[in-house]
């Protein structure tokens, strides 16, 4: 591929100081491998045509669609439309913008593995630069099941359509969706794969919970607000709960999740995410490695599980008949491409520990399912009782643990419990609760966690992005849990579609004294 | 008044002025023993003071304020001052009521003080003692700009944050420095409803100027027109909007505009030419902008109100994809809303002020 050589750094663009779209990325091709699929026509186009509408896109930004479907230019647009129409947040769609938008949308044919497809596709790019004003600038999105990974990602290089600034060129940049490998061994394998084409710099491994307005308040909460740092430690925090429900079970991703399971799908990525934004350290500077630094240290400072004929401090489940929400629903081993004898895991819970010095012996409950009363994020931070009971004489006082609560989703917000007295001449109490929600205070409903992940690839920020030694470390956490489940010929523990998990689930947390949180 | 979700709590009650805040904590308690509490979230970001001189100001500001407090949640306090009326000071409260979903309901109150003759001196203190602690205060003036030096207007501006105004009013060139001085000598910050109606047009411009290639021609910006419409009176604040917009470029781009008007970049002089178009809608507002280049290039940005866009192009020996920016809602609760949701000193449009008040001379002379 023929590149200009870059201009010399220019400063930002004067003109945009103080005006909402502040940010505004250089233009580039955005290329979607699987643009056929679920992904691109729910959440990909729509998530890009949004930024467009909020003026947030650069003139001249261009998308081409890569899959193995005969479209046109037009039927691709087409069909992109519909998705817009259906599922974008900014919707009706203004035609003014849509109309502009679709002027960059392009499509290629061919298979993943196909060399003259990738022939095709350089073409294209190459005409856009010249059209279009993308500059050489790329964007692989790699919306593809794991194991077309090392084609894609060979094939581009082999055509050369891969150039890094260090080097001279412009950007080149690769978006790979989790899975993140099956298990370490997978993972650094994929990793390898990645680092053969790509640094890891340009490797931004998206892990769609950190787009989420809430999850990136957790920075905002703990770090631009003096008073929680004071006793965001093991003096203060009785312990923490993590529950990521889901009201849905498999839908049509049976096969899918037979070889994955719920630890897999939820706790290896976002949950242990949520974990490693409540517990890490104050990261040096608001910066990509800055704060994955950090991150990792709390990775990598998780207790490793007793693992045995009976694991120590994790459960596991499977649904079984039941309803949720009113509605009749199937057990997962009867579910569309399950098998009926499977011992997949659709429920976990686990008591964890972050072994460090802010840290120590304070418990993480946390519990991931499908098929649960409803669906829910929550972080839960319980405090330790007043060291003294004043009251302790009075039956009518009964003093409760404070309660520190975030809604990541839905109904995004944040609570906080505590204990005041009832208006009257005797002494009683009862809890209250502070409440901020996002939707009561700021109205505006916030930007789908793909506009802002795909705004910051193309801004090249990869604070918000899993680096691979997160990856890696979590799974090298969760490798001896899921060998000895994997090894273990008992099923989960079932539970009824519709309930908080197995009642395995609630001793795990009860002989602790302590009880899950109704979130 | 916003959607009638809540009739009981959206009605003005008059009450005594010595008791507002035990009055709206019994509405509030009221609300409870009908049994809506779960139901109903009282909420504020902002303290919003209108001050009115006419009894249409007074209901027009409670109308544009309980529409923005659905998105900008907020206590209102609607002050109708008349130094010649009566001398008499009255109060009502109410609230204003917006569904959330899952039938749910944000409120914010609204307070409205009348004042005439010598009580409105009452009036000053009896805010500052409405305020919601720790939350920002934004002063909405409307009408005739306030003599800054009035103990009444510097006791009523002390505890302001912010000082919103709207400069389609204003009268001359005078009117922009007085704006600038508050900056210069006050902790309230300006803001103009005039420079919000401005954002698509710096948004639209900035875009031209985002490819690497463009951002390097900011330098060699030699001409800049801004076509505006015009009514047939033709007064000062029509002109405003494009000398904002003008003053936006040259503050931006460090343009040097000298006492007189004159325009000068580190190059040589760069021409600043304003026109006005007779038009019987949106007066005062932009409609076409030229920006014009060394070599001869033009980029040029122009309003589709058919397609509710500004379309932005580059014409000549450089060109660049059509940049479509959205045209944003122009209504009064809107720009009010946008206004609120910045919450920092817009230190852009404290550049733009002075330079506006020395361009203005090209207006006015």
């Amino acid at each position: 591929m023929s590149v200009a050589a870059p201009p010399p750094a220019l400063a930002a663009n004067p003109l945009r100081e103080g005006l909402e779209q502040e940010r505004v990325p250089d233009a580039s091709a955005l290329v979607i491998f699987g643009a056929s699929g679920d992904l691109t026509q729910r959440k990909l186009i729509p998530a890009l045509y949004s930024l467009a509408h909020d003026g947030l896109l650069p003139a001249g930004q261009t998308i081409i669609g890569f899959a193995r479907p005969d479209f046109t230019d037009e039927a691709f647009r087409l069909a992109m439309r519909e998705s817009c129409d259906k599922f974008a947040r900014t919707r009706p769609v203004d035609e003014a913008v849509w109309e502009n938008f679709a002027k960059g949308l392009f499509y290629v044919q061919g298979e993943f593995a196909e060399h003259e497809a990738y022939i095709r596709l350089n073409q294209k790019l190459q005409d856009c630069d010249k059209t279009r004003g993308t500059g050489g600038r790329r964007i692989y999105y790699l919306a593809v099941p794991p194991q077309f990974f090392p084609t894609i990602s060979e094939l581009l290089g082999k055509e050369k359509m891969v150039t890094d600034p260090e080097q001279g060129g412009p950007f080149t940049r690769v978006i790979i969706e989790k899975p993140f490998g099956h298990d370490l061994k997978s993972a650094k394998e994929l990793n390898k794969v990645a680092v053969t084409t790509f640094r890891e710099r340009q490797v931004f491994r998206i892990d769609h919970y950190l787009g989420k307005e809430t999850v990136q308040n957790l920075l905002v909460l703990r770090f631009a607000n003096g008073i929680f740092e004071p006793f965001w430690n093991r003096q203060y925090i009785d312990h923490v709960q993590i529950t990521v429900a889901e009201s849905i079970g498999v839908e049509k991703r049976g096969g899918y999740f037979e070889g994955a399971g719920i630890t897999r799908d939820i706790i290896q990525n976002h949950l242990l995410q949520l974990v490693s934004l409540i517990s890490m350290e104050p990261p040096v500077a608001f910066e990509a490695d800055a704060v994955r630094d950090e991150k990792v240290k709390v990775l990598r400072a998780l207790r490793e599980f007793k693992v045995g004929q009976e694991t120590e401090n994790a459960v596991r489940g499977q649904y079984s008949d039941g309803s949720v929400l009113g509605e009749k629903a199937i057990a997962y081993r009867k579910e569309e491409n399950v098998n009926p004898e499977s011992r997949v895991d659709t429920f976990a819970a686990m008591k964890i520990f972050v072994d460090n010095w802010r840290w120590a012996d304070v418990p993480f409950y946390i519990r991931a399912g499908k098929r649960l009363p409803k669906r829910v994020t929550d972080i839960s931070i319980h405090f330790r009782p007043a060291p003294y009971p004043l009251w302790r004489k009075v039956p009518s006082v009964r003093m409760q643990p404070n309660v520190l609560a975030f809604r990541i989703q839905p109904d995004e917000g944040i609570s906080l419990k505590f204990d005041s007295k009832v208006p009257g001449p005797s002494v009683k109490t009862a809890p209250v609760t502070m409440e901020f929600r996002y939707a009561t205070s700021f109205g505006a409903e916030p930007p789908e966690a793909y506009e802002r992940l795909l705004l910051e690839t193309m801004l090249g920020d990869s604070t918000l992005f899993a680096r691979r030694d997160e990856v890696e470390t979590a799974w090298a956490w969760l490798d001896p849990l899921l060998d000895n489940w994997g090894a273990d010929p008992r099923p989960p523990d079932f539970y009824p579609a519709g309930t908080w998990g197995p009642e395995s689930a609630d001793a795990l947390i009860e002989k602790d004294g302590r009880k899950w949180r109704r979130p | 008044m916003a959607s009638s979700v809540n009739p009981s709590l959206e009605s003005e009650v008059r009450v005594d002025v010595t008791a507002i805040e035990k009055s709206l904590a019994e509405l509030w308690r009221s609300n409870k023993e009908g049994g809506d509490d779960e139901a109903l979230t009282r909420a504020a970001l902002w303290n919003v003071v209108a001050h009115t001189s006419s009894d249409d100001h007074r209901t027009n500001a409670s109308e544009v304020l309980g529409k923005a407090s659905a998105a900008v949640p907020q206590r209102t306090i609607i002050v109708r001052s008349d130094p010649a009326g009566e001398a008499d000071i009255a109060s009502w409260i109410s609230a204003n009521c917006h569904p959330v979903g899952g039938g749910k309901q944000v409120c914010s109150e609204e307070i409205t003080i009348v004042a005439g003759g010598d009580r409105i001196h009452r009036v000053p203190p009896l805010v500052n003692a409405l305020l919601i602690p720790d939350m920002p205060v934004a002063v909405w003036w409307i009408g005739d700009l306030p003599n800054e030096h009035e103990a009444y207007v510097e006791s009523l501006l002390d505890p302001a944050d912010r000082l919103i105004v709207d400069s389609v009013h204003f009268d001359s060139p005078a009117d922009l420095a007085l704006l600038s001085r508050v900056a210069e000598e006050t902790t309230t910050a300006p803001a103009d409803l005039n420079w919000v109606r401005l954002e698509e047009w710096r948004a639209a411009t900035a875009s031209i100027f985002d490819p690497p290639h463009m951002r390097a021609r900011l330098q060699s910006i030699r001409r800049v027109r801004v076509v505006s419409g015009a009514s047939d009176e033709s007064f000062f604040g029509e002109s405003i909007e494009s000398l904002l917009f003008a003053s936006w470029i040259s503050a931006q781009v460090d343009h040097h505009v000298d006492a007189t008007g004159k325009v000068e970049s580190s190059s040589g002089s760069v021409d600043y030419a304003f026109e006005r178009r007779r038009q019987s809608t949106d007066v005062g507002g932009i409609t076409y902008v030229e920006v014009g280049f060394e070599d001869g290039s033009v980029a040029s940005i122009a309003r589709d109100r058919d397609r509710g866009v500004l379309t932005a192009n580059v014409d000549g020996n450089i060109s660049s994809p059509e940049s479509v920016t959205r045209a944003a809602s122009q209504k009064l609760d809107e720009l009010i809303v946008r206004q609120l949701k910045r919450t920092d000193v817009d230190r852009v449009l404290l550049k733009v002020l002075p330079i506006a008040t020395r361009l203005a001379r090209r207006i006015t002379r």
